[in-house]
């Protein structure tokens, strides 16, 4: 039953790895198209701009909540990283426990801000805000979830993979 | 200067998680959290911020596509072919791999925005080349590397000098054109720093490729060796936005390792892909954090106080960069690149901007410090990736770096203080001109 679930587990990871991709894609093709349009057919077009800026947000957003590991995040850790499996268990179930709180506290207000936005559609596309920014809402669930399942997993028994650095570039 | 209960405490919030190991970025948003619950406002303005902040601030969207374009230049065979045109030129002298390494750094800094594409790019190689028969110590090659990468962010493109226009808002286009005499002046002194190191160490000499070859070699490379230029032409030509320009090097990256050379193939280009749009993820989160906590820096005032406070102690431009250079590089060696920048140089700029110096130049001599933070000690990401390539231990590698870091140092004091070696080619082009 564990082995099935964590198969389906590594297809879904796999399938919103192909989508994260995907995003990337897209956004490099309509800025390829957006310089051809006005610069070689001199007709300049406005929704690439809107799908790029898109892109980026989802990209962002939809790759911390599903595909991005624990171990790639960009963090400080001098002390994370010195202290005994032990501990590093009990400082991950405080940092799940903070994060738990202030997430979830502040969701029904982030879920209004984003219903609101309803009014609002997107220059050239029409795209209604709430759709668009909805998966702030995704993202913030799902990193409750992921935080509650990381403190879980400290407090029976699994510590966090040790941290490596090199696996967190921030691109600079 | 008072910081409200609020805001210390939020900013006590921030520290507290992050050194217990939460990711910058959602430390950044408990902490915003924390505060608007404490004043009692709407807490749906760190969605807001989040999601308005990253919608319309067009300019950042270079940062994933310069990511893209490093990530499809190293998976082709184009630093290969980069380092065999580099051995061609520099390698008859004496020390000559060590010189190939810093050549080959100048010409990948003026096509990749980023010092850890370059070093993890042709790091490898370069480590193979110059350790094999003893030719180099291990750790000496993979410190060479790491300092030479350092030059890719400040010849232009740049990705943390995208950063920093954001938060700065200056002018990209002359940010870039700001880091090309600094780059330059830094690779020299490093070669020359080799070539003094090499009579005195007795360093190899590679078998000089006849000179007669050269125009072939030359030519083979010559779609890597334009890369700099198409970017450039593109950027002053007026052709292309500097965001316009990242999309156009990846698509150039593309153009010659698919068409030209034939090195990479779908699953490489797909991996390419996913690498990028995961480092972009992660870049991302940072910058949104960011933007959502300096929201509350704005409201608490931070910045415009913090320069009240320093004005009022009668600072004078020239303590005032003594001490940011100093601040800089102690964080660089506690805090990664990208945090220090989004996090702590905004609250700066105003007292820059207050005591009269140029913002361009302020942003030079920012990021110079930040890629001195790449290679310093506990905490540098250019020092943990070449340990994990050269497999030398990090100690012999810090060891090796220390005295081209006095170099590097000495070449801060410069840019410093002599703010002409970083304006004087942003004004040929006309910068400050209209002013």
């Amino acid at each position: 039953m564990n082995a099935r679930l964590a198969g389906i587990g590594a297809w879904l990871h796999a399938r919103a790895e192909n989508l994260l991709a995907a995003m990337l894609a897209v956004m490099f093709t309509v800025f390829i198209l957006q310089i051809v349009f006005r610069y070689v057919l001199n007709l300049p077009i406005g929704w690439t701009h809107e799908i790029s800026v898109i892109m980026w947000l989802w990209m962002v957003l939809f790759g911390t909540a599903f595909v991005v590991r624990d171990s790639e995040e960009i963090r400080f850790d001098i002390l994370y990283a010195a202290v005994s499996d032990r501990t590093r268990r009990g400082l991950v179930v405080v940092t799940a426990v903070a994060l738990i709180f202030f997430f979830s506290i502040s969701l029904p207000a982030v879920i209004d801000y984003i219903a609101f936005m309803k009014v609002e559609k997107t220059a050239y596309l029409d795209i209604r805000f709430d759709w668009l920014y909805s998966i702030y809402a995704i993202f913030a669930v799902a990193t409750i979830v992921r935080q509650f399942w990381l403190g879980c997993q400290a407090i029976w028994g699994k510590g966090p993979a040790a941290f490596d650095p090199t696996q967190a570039s921030s691109g600079v | 200067m008072m910081l409200s209960t609020a805001f210390t405490l939020a900013l006590g919030l921030i520290i507290v998680l992050s050194v217990f190991g939460l990711p910058m970025g959602l430390s950044m948003i408990c902490a915003s959290v924390l505060y608007l619950l404490m004043r009692g406002q709407d807490m749906g303005i760190v969605a807001e911020q989040f999601l308005n902040g990253m919608y319309s601030n067009y300019i950042m969207l270079a940062v994933p596509l310069f990511i893209l374009a490093a990530e499809i230049m190293n998976s082709g065979t184009l630093s290969e072919r980069l380092l065999k045109w580099c051995d061609a030129v520099v390698g008859r002298f004496r020390g000559g791999l060590a010189q190939v390494n810093i050549l080959q750094s100048i010409v990948f800094a003026g096509m990749s925005g980023s010092a850890i594409a370059d070093a993890a790019g042709s790091g490898k190689m370069m480590q193979h080349m110059m350790t094999q028969d003893n030719k180099y110590t291990p750790s000496f090659a993979a410190a060479l590397t790491a300092v030479t990468a350092v030059i890719g962010p400040i010849i232009p493109p740049s990705i943390p000098m995208v950063l920093y226009a954001l938060i700065a808002d200056t002018s990209i286009g002359y940010l870039f054109l700001a880091g090309v005499v600094p780059g330059i002046l830094m690779a020299a002194m490093m070669m020359v720093q080799v070539a003094v190191t090499a009579r005195v160490r007795n360093f190899p000499v590679e078998r000089p490729v006849p000179l007669r070859e050269l125009p072939k070699m030359t030519w083979q490379a010559l779609p890597v060796l334009f890369m700099p230029v198409v970017l450039m032409y593109g950027i002053y030509g007026g052709i292309t936005t500097p965001t316009e320009a990242a999309a156009v090097a990846a698509f150039y990256a593309l153009v010659v390792s698919v068409v030209i050379y034939r090195s990479v193939r779908w699953p490489d280009l797909y991996a390419a892909l996913l690498t990028s749009a995961k480092t972009t993820a992660s870049i991302g989160m940072l910058i949104a954090g960011a933007l959502v906590f300096n929201y509350v820096v704005t409201i608490e005032n931070i910045p415009n106080s913090l320069s009240a406070l320093l004005l009022s102690w009668d600072l004078n431009p020239i303590t005032f960069l003594i001490a940011v250079n100093i601040l800089l590089l102690v964080l660089g060696c506690l805090l990664e690149g990208t945090t220090i920048l989004l996090v702590i140089v905004p609250v700066l700029i105003p007292t820059a901007q207050a005591l009269g110096i140029d913002l361009v130049h302020f942003g030079v001599v920012v990021v110079v410090n930040i890629m001195l933070g790449l290679v310093t000690p506990p905490y540098g990401m250019l020092l943990f990736i070449m340990t994990r390539i050269s497999g030398a231990p990090m100690k012999a590698i810090v060891g090796d770096v220390a005295p081209f870091l006095v170099g590097l140092v000495l070449a801060l004091l410069i840019f410093t203080f002599v703010p002409e070696t970083v304006l004087w080619l942003p004004r040929m082009f006309g910068y400050g001109a209209a002013l």
